[in-house]
């Protein structure tokens, strides 16, 4: 890849909350290193608390890493870029107090869009999303996968470079996360732009990705980095393909035991903070 | 890093806490001592505090504490009995409580207090009025928490027990009462509280005796010093009061 | 009982209600009427009848009107005070941390001991009444302002934030609108405050609003007037109640 092709350089990224010795130092990340190429969609996947959703949040500013860089664009990143990054969480992050369009055109605001031009843009992601029916809805009237349909179209209408996804179908059942991830690729597929997307859903990574970035159990760091060589958008039948279950099975391999690794800690971290007492 | 900046900010907040009483205090003496601020509006620290110092060795409190503690604890325990009693055989029935839920609710919003001229007028200036009306102010709380507390028991409770052969009385004594009784000494709590001030209140506005009408006393003949150490004095009988309700509430809940 | 009557009653408690409150009336009615000196207590039928005179009665119309401006104004001091203060302490977390435990000491204090001493700071006309008002009505306001600033989703500011929203953007259209609810849920018991705190004030000493008309029926023994008068501080009390209630309901909720 050439230095133009370079949406996010992730250069050594290390982070830990608190500090060694106390009781709630954690090992978050270590080490982190990877480039991520315009345009491509690149999925994180890894056991719980392997850092995935740290190194997200570093990489959009929200969380400034202990050691290490990140570079988007060819900029440090030194805090919310909003211009150049827009985020997808998976915890309903809509304002329960405006509607769709409402919550949308606030985005807009925020990011410091013309007011003029807030109206049209408003109108095309909701319609891209398929919610252009819903836009007068408050969010607690909505279902939970189109309220994420909303959280997206607010991240798409600020029209950034880079789009990252936290779990966002995190909180659904499998027939809507389904639904929206087919959604989803064939929105992309429009789009140009760059989007590191969180899962644990080993599917949902195959499906989605160009790359899947398998992390190790806590301190997490990238283990393997896997392609998934198939055109966007991605077709329905690609999840019954050989192709597509070959590339599952690679990931759960190199899943399985990191996840087993992880869930041992977890329950070692609880007897000791039982043992020990409140800290 | 952050559990010291935890520990900073909690030592911090302490040093505004302690700093704003002192701050208060020091403003006070100044005020008095060097600022020249009426004696009149506002008599000198030190003279309140030996005022105050006065009236518990002296012990001049005592008849007005007694007539407070007395009007009290019969307002308390009639409102106590009346609304338990009313609130249990009102949450028997869903549909009593639909009629007369509401209806309590209702009266209790208004500041009951405006029935103090009526039943002056009826009991007259002595221990019957406050009395009077520290029971109707406390009935509420105590009957709508009754209603809630009996109401709300779980119909699984009462259908495990009676497929026991719980008969009414046993049902009553191990099922009901446990599970209403957190709702409700919440509500006795209220009560008290509601009944204390009420009174106090009472004695201010229309009394012969009591701590209210002491207060008054003293404002009326311009003893400044002495009225702000009585004034102590009741906020700090006000409080153990209510702590030890308090105390007790949770000690109950506890328990249950 | 026919079977209209049958199906009829369960379905509306209201009706009942208002059935047990007739009964009241009557049983008050009769133990007025025959039981009772009436230098005591006045039949219901003889208060109603009698509410005109208890409103031409001289200086009365003006009484209430002045108790009413009381309560309106320090109903708008406590709401301006509370908001103010709610949202210095609730927005900064020393200061909400420093605060919080003073105000809600002050808050438990029984403020009904120290009215004498507002009687002598603000003499004995409305501005006494009004200040107590104020301070019986403003701590709710505080304390529930406060805290709808405290309950706000931390994901929602972050969600804010990675949107490129300034510190204003984020006063303005994300704490602002999630505290409504609370603000006015604060504001209903910001008014019971201020009536009590009203009311106590005029019942203790008062030369021209209502307290000064409650002292003078009750001490010419006539509880005739002195029901109605109180009857009308209740409608009063039930009406800016009702006010503050209804607002909450259309203003205060997120549809």
């Amino acid at each position: 890849m050439t230095a133009g092709d370079i949406a996010v350089r992730i250069k050594g990224v290390s982070h830990q909350f608190g500090e060694a010795g106390e009781a709630q130092h954690v090992r978050a990340l270590l080490d982190t290193s990877l480039d991520i190429a315009r345009g491509e969609l690149l999925c994180l996947i890894g056991p719980s608390g392997c850092g995935k959703s740290t190194l997200l949040n570093v990489i959009g500013g929200l969380l400034a890493p202990t050691s290490g860089a990140v570079e988007v664009a060819g900029k440090p990143v030194r805090g919310p870029m909003p211009h150049e990054i827009a985020f997808v969480f998976q915890e309903n992050a809509l304002f329960p107090w405006n509607t769709v369009v409402e919550n949308v055109r606030l985005g807009m605001l925020f990011q410091g869009v013309p007011k003029a031009a807030h109206e049209t843009r408003a109108r095309r992601a909701l319609e891209a999303v398929g919610l252009a029916d819903f836009a007068h809805h408050y969010p607690a009237q909505l279902s939970g996968g189109m309220r994420q349909r909303a959280a997206l179209a607010r991240a798409l209408s600020l029209e950034t470079d880079i789009l990252l996804m936290d779990e966002p179908f995190g909180a659904l059942d499998e027939q809507t996360r389904m639904i929206l991830g087919e959604d989803l690729s064939v929105l992309l597929a429009r789009t140009e732009k760059t989007i590191v997307f969180v899962t644990h859903s080993l599917g949902e990574a195959v499906f989605l990705a160009d790359r899947v970035a398998v992390f190790s159990a806590r301190p997490g760091t990238i283990k393997k980095i896997i392609r998934v060589d198939e055109p966007h958008p991605r077709k329905p039948d690609f999840a019954t393909s050989e192709k597509f279950a070959a590339l599952r099975n690679e990931l759960y391999a190199l899943l399985h035991d990191e996840i087993r690794k992880a869930v041992a800690e977890a329950a070692r971290a609880r007897v000791a903070g039982a043992d020990g007492g409140a800290a | 890093m952050a559990r010291r900046d935890e520990r900073a900010a909690r030592i911090g907040s302490r040093a505004v806490q302690a700093g704003f009483l002192l701050a208060v205090l020091i403003l006070w003496y100044l005020a008095t001592n060097r600022w020249g601020v009426n004696r009149l509006l506002l008599p000198n620290p030190i003279s309140v505090w030996h005022q105050l110092l006065d009236v518990l060795r002296t012990g001049e409190y005592l008849p007005d504490l007694r007539v407070t503690l007395t009007e009290l604890a019969a307002a308390f325990v009639l409102a106590t009995t009346s609304g338990t009693i009313v609130g249990y055989f009102v949450s028997r029935s869903r549909y009593a409580i639909r009629v007369f839920d509401p209806l309590f609710a209702g009266i209790y919003s208004i500041p009951i207090i405006l029935f103090l001229p009526l039943y002056v007028l009826f009991f007259g200036l002595g221990p019957a009025s406050k009395i009077a009306l520290g029971t109707t102010i406390s009935f509420f709380p105590i009957v709508l928490s009754t209603i809630a507390g009996f109401g709300n028991v779980d119909r699984i409770f009462v259908t495990a027990a009676r497929s026991m052969g719980a008969s009414d009385y046993r049902l009553f004594r191990y099922v009901l009462v446990p599970a209403a009784l957190p709702v409700i000494l919440t509500g006795l709590r209220m009560g008290f509280t509601v009944a204390l001030l009420s009174i106090i209140g009472s004695e201010t506005i229309a009394s012969l005796a009591g701590l209210g009408h002491h207060i008054v006393e003293l404002a009326e003949g311009m003893d400044m010093a002495r009225m702000f150490a009585y004034i102590a004095f009741v906020v700090v009988i006000a409080a153990l009061l209510n702590g030890i309700v308090s105390f007790l509430e949770a000690r109950g809940r506890r328990r249950g | 009982m026919n079977s209209p009557v049958r199906h009829f009653l369960p379905r509306h408690p209201g009706v009942v209600r208002l059935g047990a409150v007739i009964v009241i009336l009557i049983a008050w009615e009769i133990a007025a009427r025959w039981f009772i000196d009436p230098l005591f207590i006045s039949p219901p039928s003889r208060v109603f009848a009698s509410l005109g005179t208890v409103w031409q009665t001289n200086g009365v119309p003006a009484a209430l009107r002045l108790t009413f401006f009381e309560l309106a104004v320090a109903f708008a001091i406590a709401v301006v005070i509370g908001l103010v203060v709610g949202l210095a302490v609730g927005l900064q977390p020393f200061a909400r941390r420093s605060m919080m435990p003073i105000i809600l000491l002050l808050y438990g204090l029984p403020q009904i001991t120290i009215l004498p001493i507002f009687i002598l700071y603000f003499g004995i006309g409305a501005a006494s009444k009004i200040a107590f008002g104020v301070t019986h009505g403003m701590f709710p306001i505080v304390v529930t302002v406060v805290a709808g600033v405290q309950n706000l989703k931390p994901i929602l500011l972050t969600s804010a934030r990675s949107m490129g929203a300034s510190r204003w953007h984020i006063l303005r259209w994300v704490i602002f609108p999630h505290m409504i609810p609370s603000f006015f849920a604060g504001m209903r018991l910001g008014m019971t405050g201020v009536l009590l705190g009203v009311l106590l004030a005029e019942l203790y000493v008062s030369t021209a609003g209502i307290g000064h008309f409650t002292t003078l029926f009750t001490e010419n023994f006539d509880p005739t007037k002195l029901f109605g008068l109180i009857a009308m501080l209740a409608a009063m009390a039930i009406a800016l109640n009702e006010i503050v209630r209804r607002a909450e309901t259309r203003f205060g909720r997120w549809r």
